[in-house]
């Protein structure tokens, strides 16, 4: 009880933090929308081609950017980490008895919810444009990706205590998003690259999140994609979770 | 002469002579350049409840290391640490119910007010959302934080950051409070008022133990002092005896012409308060065991001799005294540069 009390006390003050700096809402909102007006139309020509079957181009590129703002909502934690590492904000929780577990997943519950909303919005912004929604597909899609936020925002913030500095952080952040990014296949499906390329893709966590995010938004909901999605960003946001945990357990600075 | 009698006059002797924090053989060493670094050596101490207790020492002295193992914070590589009454080492979550820390970097969250600040703290020390608000009420009165209090932290002055702070580390009534150089970069009229917060909250019963690089701080605002120095405690007491160990220096300048300088001297060697008599040029130089009285002998003498004073200066001894004795170094000398951290806005 404590623990969900402490739990939500920590997400309600990262809410705050977050409501109380509107650019960055706005921002997070503007990249996806970007995406989908300056980005999606250059794949008109490939409707009905490989990779693209049938229907509109979004059904297959709405997802992929969804799959990135899951990727971009949590990558942020760790700047933020490293801010409170300076102003002592995190030593001073850490000498109060608040649930370790409760201070990570704090900051988690918020950059998820900082995905969700703005999720909401680029699927209510497409529909007219093309996308054909299957809403109980999304639904559980945006609950997979909540899981794949989750194990960005532990994950980064994990990196962010332990490397206690914004330009070690940035250089790894940066290092990661593009092949994870790249190999998850989010801007265009990685079914038209070569079989090595594909090989490889299967070392790569976002890769399951994606594939299963496709086949939730067209509706498959009971596919072997979908159960692998689930398994491995469950998996993912757990260890990422337990990782962070540790590290605020242990943080020294 | 640095307000020694007004902290004589408040001074606490502990109830029962429990212990608030008891050290033996702390050590801790961390990984460095060429081998580890030994921050605590085996430290030993006894801080009694309801006092204000000081470490002093220069930076890198090991006082943040060790506050940083009886907050919780770190672990101890050997020794034994009891705060409150609680092991460290095996009942951490216990202890941090039972103590408050300010820590150098004061730790607000400057992205929240000043109030919403201290409800969370509270909360997260499991008090009951109406018992919080109340105590929030309670310390925005007594650490005069109302004026700005609804406000983003963020633009909060160095001296009210820092009372809110303060009133974030004893928002649950903690049995001690820690505070790791709490007036590093505040100014006089700040300092003076967080001294007499501190003052209060040990009147009232807490237990206070706090770092300082300051030597007045150490002398004037602690009941006790422990002076810290390459990870062990050189010397502990209240900074009367450890002041008291050391002569007051009185330098005399008779008037110019006086011939006589080592006949006086010799003489005021012999007076017993007198520990040594010395002439440095024109003057003479004496160590006094005790200014007050050693001085009106001295007067006594210098009349009866007919010498004709145009100066005389006293110097008492200071806490540097005893770090100098100590260490062989001056405390102002000692250690690298304060570090300016950015908290005055």
């Amino acid at each position: 009880m404590t623990f969900l009390l402490q739990t939500a006390l920590l997400a309600r003050r990262r809410i705050l933090e977050t409501l109380r700096q509107p650019i960055w809402v706005f921002m997070g909102m503007s990249v996806p929308l970007m995406y989908l007006a300056l980005f999606a139309p250059l794949l008109k020509p490939l409707a009905g081609g490989p990779g693209f079957p049938g229907g509109s181009v979004l059904d297959v590129f709405v997802p992929g950017i969804l799959a990135l703002m899951a990727f971009g909502s949590g990558m942020g934690a760790g700047w933020i980490v490293i801010g409170e590492l300076e102003s002592g904000v995190i030593e001073r929780l850490r000498v109060t008895p608040a649930s370790r577990l409760a201070l990570v997943l704090g900051t988690v519950l918020r950059d998820v919810l900082m995905f969700v909303v703005p999720a909401v919005l680029v699927l209510v912004v497409a529909t007219p444009f093309g996308f054909h929604p299957h809403w109980a597909g999304l639904a559980i899609l945006l609950g997979l990706l909540a899981l794949l936020t989750a194990a960005c925002s532990a994950g980064s913030a994990a990196l962010g205590i332990t490397l206690k500095q914004i330009g070690s952080l940035a250089a790894v952040v940066t290092g990661l998003q593009l092949p994870l990014t790249l190999l998850a296949g989010v801007l265009l499906p990685l079914s038209l690259g070569p079989g090595w390329l594909q090989g490889l893709a299967h070392v790569n966590p976002m890769y399951y999140a994606v594939e299963a995010a496709r086949d939730l938004a067209s509706g498959t909901l009971a596919s072997a994609a979908v159960a692998e999605g689930f398994a491995v960003m469950g998996a993912a946001a757990l260890l990422a979770i337990w990782w962070s945990t540790h590290a605020y357990r242990r943080a020294m600075a | 002469m640095t307000g020694s009698a007004a902290a004589g006059t408040t001074r606490r002797t502990a109830s029962g002579g429990e212990a608030a924090v008891r050290v033996t053989g702390l050590r801790k060493s961390f990984p460095g350049k060429g081998g580890r670094v030994e921050a605590l050596r085996g430290v030993d101490l006894s801080v009694p409840a309801g006092q204000i207790y000081g470490f002093l020492g220069p930076n890198g002295a090991g006082k943040t290391t060790a506050l940083r193992i009886l907050t919780t914070l770190l672990r101890a590589d050997a020794g034994e640490v009891v705060v409150a009454g609680l092991d460290v080492g095996s009942h951490p979550a216990a202890v941090r119910r039972r103590i408050g820390y300010v820590g150098q970097r004061g730790g607000a969250d400057i992205e929240a007010t000043g109030r919403e600040n201290l409800v969370l703290q509270g909360r997260l020390y499991g008090m009951g959302r109406h018992e919080t608000e109340r105590r929030a009420d309670e310390l925005i009165e007594r650490l005069d934080l109302a004026p700005f209090c609804e406000r983003i932290a963020r633009t909060y002055s160095g001296g009210q950051r820092r009372r809110l702070e303060v009133a974030l580390g004893i928002v649950h009534r903690p049995d001690v409070l820690f505070l790791d150089e709490p007036t590093l970069g505040l100014d006089p009229q700040n300092r003076a008022n967080l001294w007499d917060q501190l003052r209060r909250l040990r009147d009232a019963g807490t237990t206070v133990l706090l770092t300082t690089h300051y030597l007045d701080e150490a002398d004037r605002l602690s009941d006790r002092v422990a002076i810290i120095d390459h990870g062990l405690v050189v010397a502990e007491g209240t900074p009367e005896e450890l002041r008291g160990r050391y002569p007051a220096a009185v330098t005399i300048t008779p008037r110019p012409g006086f011939a006589d300088l080592a006949a006086v001297a010799a003489l005021l060697g012999r007076e017993p308060l007198v520990r040594e008599a010395r002439i440095d040029g024109e003057t003479i130089r004496v160590d006094l065991d005790s200014a007050t009285t050693g001085m009106a002998a001295i007067f006594a003498l210098l009349r009866a001799r007919g010498v004709e004073v145009q100066g005389v200066s006293l110097r008492e001894p200071s806490l540097d005294d005893v770090f100098l004795h100590e260490t062989g170094r001056s405390l102002r000398d000692a250690g690298a540069p304060p570090a300016m951290e950015a908290i005055a806005s």
